[in-house]
């Protein structure tokens, strides 16, 4: 009896702390589950009969539910690959380190508690969430991430809701609409939309494009220009993929000046922008933040400009298409500004959102006014809606 | 359709109420057995299809008779269990805001799938062991259908509704007590066969005599 009940009470070894939107919510439930499965099996131990060698054997520990449970469709080895599929949709190849990495561990204990359908997967996964404890979730979910066997994929517990300014330092595959209203005292409202392209390369780096739109007013014009705003072509490199503590990534973007005041003042000398972007979760609170510097060629007319971006946030709810609020401090130089903001993922799956924030000025008030700003995303490589 | 009021306490205290009995009956023959592909050791290498479970007078079981227009009487929560890889009771009802019970006696996961008739599931909750029993309350009215994601052949059916029904037995039989006077429709229904609905007239005190026939 001991021996059945051990894995239902036994403590994590080398528990991970939890890092992302699950813990306040999830554990008092799974501390009732853990009363509830440990006087379930001992009812069961009580009224059965001990098994015959043709009676297949309760599993103890996670590896053996794993193969009496899981592996049914997910198989032995996680591949999602059984020679007698027993459902119609394919499950997801854990073996694969794309998708055994990217998400954080809460995604997937939502998925194994609640079953697939609350995540936007097939309704075909189960929840386990009435007949395992908290403890064995999450050793369910560090199981279907072993299966993954390359190293330097860096975790998705850092994959962290996206600020409205600063750089995530997560590898992503994103396509971004960035709107900025920006309402300036004594000058006419300026708008630009900044379409975004994120493509991750390999394990641990990305490529990015952004093409600008703008619609601005330049001092020495009574019109607005309308036009394309400064391209962009960045890289990103994840430095610290190993770390179980936090992602810092290095970036260099290069920035060709083919906006409105480029265009006036003619010449197209790039802006090279190296930055430091880091990303961790405390308590379940998300601190995410970016130091840059832009340094204009030597034939420039730019001036050097320092940027540096602090995010802090909350989930409201563990599912994907959760409330995340959050407040953003932007500077620029001796400028300080703050945006409040919220994002919530638009579909089951997450993999469309949106933002929406105010950026306050907290400095040269009587120059600078308050932007209406905000985003639309898509990660264009999952599934948008949930599959049945 | 029906040309009596709804079933009240007070004319059941009062005896002023029927009762309707039948027996549905079929000439199809039994489909064949089920190949079992996964847990042998549990479920058998061979498994009747019960989707036209009939003894061998023809006497069907499984067969939803509603009584039209007649409120309630369906249980506020029913129970399936799953027992050698299939759902006992394979049909039942249930008021909507009910429970459904789940419940297994065997030794490997199940899982009980519940979709709405367009497909979109209710939930799908695992059953991993034995002898541990959950619940889901469902509160839509209509046909719920259950499966098990590991075992493919399994199906159940829920009827989730506020009018008074009953399931076939082995038998073919069924009795609905508590009926006020007047006429009905009993709508049929099974998950294979068909059959019109049947017209009946509720007298107090007497039972109204119904024979079903169901066919493809």
């Amino acid at each position: 009896m001991r021996k059945w009940l051990e894995p239902f009470s036994r403590p994590h070894e080398g528990k991970p702390e939890r890092i992302s939107r699950h813990s306040a919510e999830c554990q008092p439930v799974a501390r009732q589950r853990n009363v509830r499965t440990a006087l379930a099996a001992a009812l069961w131990l009580a009224i059965t009969i001990p098994g015959s060698a043709q009676t297949p054997a309760i599993p103890k520990t996670i590896p053996e539910m794993w193969g009496a449970w899981c592996a049914r469709c997910h198989g032995q080895d996680g591949t999602g690959k059984v020679s007698e599929p027993t459902v119609t949709v394919e499950p997801l190849d854990f073996s694969d380190c794309r998708i055994a990495s990217a998400e954080p561990d809460a995604d997937w204990e939502v998925a194994i508690t609640h079953g697939g359908s609350a995540v936007g997967l097939s309704s075909q996964m189960p929840a386990f969430g009435d007949v395992l404890t908290a403890d064995q979730v999450q050793g369910f979910v560090r199981h279907l991430r072993g299966f993954c066997s390359e190293r330097n994929w860096p975790s998705g517990n850092f994959n962290l809701p996206r600020p409205i300014f600063t750089e995530k330092a997560f590898p992503e595959n994103e396509f971004i609409l960035l709107p900025v209203a920006a309402h300036e005292k004594n000058r006419p409202s300026a708008y630009t939309v900044r379409a975004i392209y994120e493509r991750r390369i390999g394990r641990r780096a990305q490529i990015e494009a952004v093409l600008p739109m703008e619609r601005v007013y330049v001092a020495t014009l009574d019109d607005p220009e309308v036009g394309v705003g400064d391209v962009e072509l960045g890289l990103k490199y994840a430095l610290t993929p190993r770390s179980d503590r936090y992602l810092l990534s290095a970036g260099f973007d290069f920035v060709f000046p083919t906006g409105a005041e480029a265009r006036l003042v003619g010449g197209f000398p790039a802006v090279y922008e190296p930055y430091l972007a880091i990303g961790t979760v405390v308590g379940g609170t998300y601190l995410q933040g970016q130091f840059k510097v832009e340094i204009p060629s030597t034939d420039s007319f730019r001036t050097r400009e320092t940027i540096y971006n602090a995010y802090v946030g909350r989930d409201t709810s563990v599912f994907p298409n959760t409330w995340t609020v959050g407040l953003e401090l932007n500077g620029e130089n001796r400028e300080l500004w703050l945006t409040p903001q919220i994002r919530k993922g638009l579909t089951r799956t997450g993999a469309l959102g949106g933002a929406f924030g105010v950026r306050v000025p907290l400095t040269d008030r009587n120059e600078h006014s308050i932007a209406f700003v905000g985003y639309l995303l898509w990660e264009y490589l999952e599934p948008v809606f949930s599959r049945r | 359709m029906t040309s009596g009021g709804f079933f009240t306490s007070e004319e059941a205290s009062q005896g002023l109420t029927g009762s309707i009995a039948g027996v549905a009956s079929t000439k199809e023959a039994a489909p064949k057995p089920i190949r079992v592909t996964i847990d042998p050791a549990v479920c058998g290498q061979s498994l009747p299809d019960e989707s036209i479970l009939a003894d061998a007078a023809g006497h069907l079981a499984n067969v939803i008779v509603t009584v039209a227009g007649v409120k309630s009487g369906a249980p506020a929560e029913t129970i399936v269990s799953n027992e050698k890889c299939a759902f006992v009771p394979r049909v039942s009802t249930m008021r909507p805001g009910g429970a459904l019970k789940m419940t297994s006696k065997d030794p490997m996961l199940h899982t009980m799938h519940a979709a709405a008739p367009d497909g979109r599931a209710f939930f799908n909750i695992s059953i991993p062991m034995p002898n541990v029993t959950l619940s889901r309350p469902i509160d839509k009215a209509g046909l719920a259908t259950l499966s098990c994601s590991t075992h493919t052949w399994m199906r159940g059916y829920l009827l989730v509704t506020d009018e008074r029904s009953v399931v076939t037995g082995k038998d073919g039989k069924f009795q609905i007590d508590g009926v006020p006077p007047g006429t009905y429709d009993l709508r049929i229904w099974h998950e294979a066969l068909k059959a019109p609905p049947a017209k009946v007239v509720v007298k107090t005190g007497e039972t109204a005599a119904v024979e079903l026939t169901l066919a493809r």
